[in-house]
């Protein structure tokens, strides 16, 4: 048995780990005291006489009314929510038929085609939103939902790819082939073996490409303009910063809010999410 | 009577029997894109304004405002695209970057210089490429010196300081009382250039020479770097160096500044929430403010208000539309109520607006912005604002020529960068 000095563990664990988490939640606790510290004690001096910058003896709910009645906030949120999900389900859809390809069917140039579909990946939009835009006119979907459906896949599925075409590779071809030998189809040992062992990999692309729509920004700007089509990221920065002035408390409530349903996502799947990410197979 | 003559006087008839305009295609939308307004009452207005102009012209008119940073992403999609919005709002000199982008709006612009007293010399020069209007002026936001009245008179100093050397003897003064002078140098859009440009301008530097030529490496420009480091040092809140445009108008709100360049939000801002915002004895803050303009220095008083316009895309497949909703929304009515509800935030950009009514009601602090554009100068100054101006101004070269003394640089040091970096861009 080995026996650890307590300040060891102090040393090595605790105080890093607590380090850690305060760093990692502040933010979200300075979103939350600025969404209901009343707008006095905003504007005042930090050098001011009783000031309380951590906390507020007033909250208020005055911000987190505003968002919701004066701006098109419940729209956005059920836009962003649409969106997200349906991009989604269609990059995961491509990811795991390119990943499975990529890691398991033998054909010319596989590699450099696994490498070209991450590269595509590195592509910034603020290049990409311009022959986009061209795409989308064409097809008119200017000002619709769809214009995002059709171009949010663009950076998801090769991360949906990558990502899944690392987790394959883990995954031991024997169980494969013993399904194939039992009689299965390609296709079935795929659907019936190797899908149901790879779900931690794949609610870890689906969080992470989940994520990544809802907090797009670029084409979201360009391809919507109605305010109440807008998504989340976009409609909060159009409606609450106005020229030089930021309404804080309404845009950390919209922040806070926005945030809600990802924290959701990811709080449900956590544990998959991390073996999906370390790419570990339990046998 | 002729036939033609005929037709012409029953159309025009039948119109004013109406009491409409003769309506577009059925169904024909004209989408018009402008920032996220400081005064959220201007846009509501506007919105009103978009069902009149849409029974005035027989179409679908729709303003759709987004922040001001997020204009030039759309108007680069949409040109490279060739679709998007009718008419787009315009800052600066922008029409000069987008020039192939838009409409020539020459006819509207005599129409508006005539009806309304002549542009003010940066809108005409913001908006005329080549001898032609390429976007319609606006308005114009004007920037002062916002300054907290209490302070200064406690120093005994009962009106803004008129020279920068004044200014750096009286902002030391309060600066060792706890109220530093708030000023950014840092990548803004707005506070930062509106600052560094009339400094570099009133000591007497200049970006180009009449022709285009890079020439800041001047003694004035030396001298302007060197008041800025030494005015730093002496009066103002250092880590104004990482400020955007929002931390003045925070820190002058919260009582930690005395005095910072802006427009007029700081004022209407501390007047919508008086209430709320008080100054230490538990005053409302607005009371306390008080505008001027930026001091002069050995070569002027120069300042540097940003100028607004609309332009007509050429993709637009409603130009004639686009315009004739231009000339009804710039006229004196729609126009006129606007500038009302802006309470001085936005003026005009003809100097007709100077005369209006507005001016003899309003706040005393505010009418100081009624003339303010009158001392402007536009960016490439002594050159013309070409697409290399904005490359300058988006650069913040001239910004960082001043952080660089700031941060410890010789002037000469600063200047000579600046003039590498310019050299950069204008190629001699």
């Amino acid at each position: 048995m080995i026996i650890e000095r307590r300040w060891k563990k102090w040393v090595y664990f605790y105080i890093p780990m607590t380090v850690f988490v305060i760093g990692t939640l502040f933010p979200f606790y300075w979103m939350f005291i600025t969404a209901i510290r009343p707008d006095a004690e905003l504007y005042r001096s930090w050098r001011a006489a009783n000031n309380a910058p951590f906390w507020t003896f007033h909250p208020t709910l005055e911000h987190v009314r505003d968002l919701l009645e004066k701006t098109s906030f419940p729209y956005w949120i059920w836009n962003t929510f649409f969106i997200a999900v349906v991009s989604t389900m269609v990059s995961l859809f491509c990811g795991l038929l390119a990943g499975y390809a990529l890691a398991r069917l033998k054909f010319p140039m596989a590699g450099t085609l696994g490498t070209s579909i991450f590269v595509t990946y590195l592509v910034p939009p603020t290049l990409l939103f311009i022959p986009l835009a061209d795409i989308i006119r064409s097809f008119q979907l200017g000002d619709t939902p769809w214009a995002l459906i059709l171009t949010y896949p663009t950076f998801l599925i090769p991360f949906c790819t990558w990502l899944l075409l690392g987790y394959f590779k883990t995954i031991a071809k024997e169980l494969e082939e013993c399904a194939r030998i039992d009689g299965a189809t390609r296709f079935g040992a795929m659907i019936r073996i190797i899908f149901p062992i790879a779900v931690p990999g794949i609610l870890s692309a689906g969080i992470f490409a989940f994520t990544l729509s809802w907090n797009e920004f670029i084409y979201a700007l360009v391809f919507l303009s109605s305010p109440e089509k807008k998504t989340v990221p976009v409609g909060v920065v159009s409606e609450l910063i106005r020229g030089d002035i930021y309404f804080w408390g309404q845009l950390m409530a919209g922040a806070l809010l926005g945030s809600v349903p990802v924290a959701l996502v990811y709080s449900f799947f956590v544990e998959y999410s991390v073996t999906g990410l370390t790419g570990s197979v339990k046998g | 009577m002729r036939r033609r003559a005929f037709l012409k006087l029953t159309g025009t008839a039948g119109i004013v029997a109406a009491h409409r305009a003769p309506a577009f295609a059925q169904g024909t939308r004209l989408h018009i894109v402008r920032w996220v307004d400081f005064i959220p009452a201007c846009d509501v207005e506007l919105k009103k304004q978009a069902g009149e102009a849409s029974k005035a012209l027989g179409a679908d008119v729709q303003f759709e405002f987004i922040n001001a940073n997020d204009l030039q992403p759309r108007i680069t999609a949409a040109i490279q695209s060739q679709s998007g919005a009718d008419i787009i709002h315009m800052l600066h000199n922008w029409p000069h970057l987008y020039e192939n982008g838009l409409v020539d709006v020459s006819d509207l612009a005599e129409w508006q210089a005539k009806e309304q007293g002549g542009f003010y010399p940066q809108s005409e020069a913001y908006t005329k490429v080549n001898g032609r209007f390429m976007a319609l002026p606006h308005s114009i936001v004007p920037g002062l010196v916002a300054y907290r009245k209490s302070w200064f008179d406690e120093i005994g100093v009962t009106t803004f300081p008129k020279t920068y050397d004044d200014l750096r003897t009286v902002g030391a003064k309060l600066k060792k009382k706890g109220h530093p002078y708030g000023q950014t140098l840092g990548h803004t859009f707005g506070d930062a250039p509106a600052w560094a440009y009339p400094l570099l301008w009133n000591f007497g530097g200049a970006e180009t020479d009449r022709s285009g030529k890079t020439a800041i490496e001047s003694k004035g420009s030396a001298e302007a770097v060197k008041f800025m480091t030494a005015f730093w040092k002496d009066a103002c809140d250092e880590g104004g160096l990482a400020w955007d445009d929002t931390n003045n108008n925070r820190a002058f709100l919260a009582g930690e500044i005395c005095a910072t360049l802006n427009g007029a939000s700081i004022y209407i801002a501390a007047k919508r929430g008086q209430d709320k915002i008080k100054d230490e004895r538990g005053e409302p803050l607005v009371r306390d403010i008080q505008h001027a303009r930026l001091p002069a220095g050995p070569a002027g008083s120069w300042s540097y208000h940003t100028a607004f316009a609309h332009g007509v895309m050429k993709y637009s497949k409603n130009p004639k539309l686009a315009k004739d909703f231009l000339k009804w929304f710039h006229g004196t009515g729609p126009f006129g109520r606007w500038f009302e509800v802006a309470e001085g935030f936005s003026v005009g950009a003809t100097k007709q607006w100077e005369r209006h009514a507005l001016w003899n009601s309003i706040d005393p602090p505010m009418k100081g912005f009624r003339t303010a554009p009158d001392n402007s100068r536009t960016m490439g100054f002594a050159g013309p604002p070409s697409a290399k101006a904005t490359e300058v101004y988006s650069k913040y070269v001239i910004v960082d020529m001043l952080a660089k003394g700031v941060q410890g640089a010789s002037p000469e040091e600063a200047v000579r960068w600046a003039a590498g970096e310019l050299r950069k861009i204008y190629g001699a």
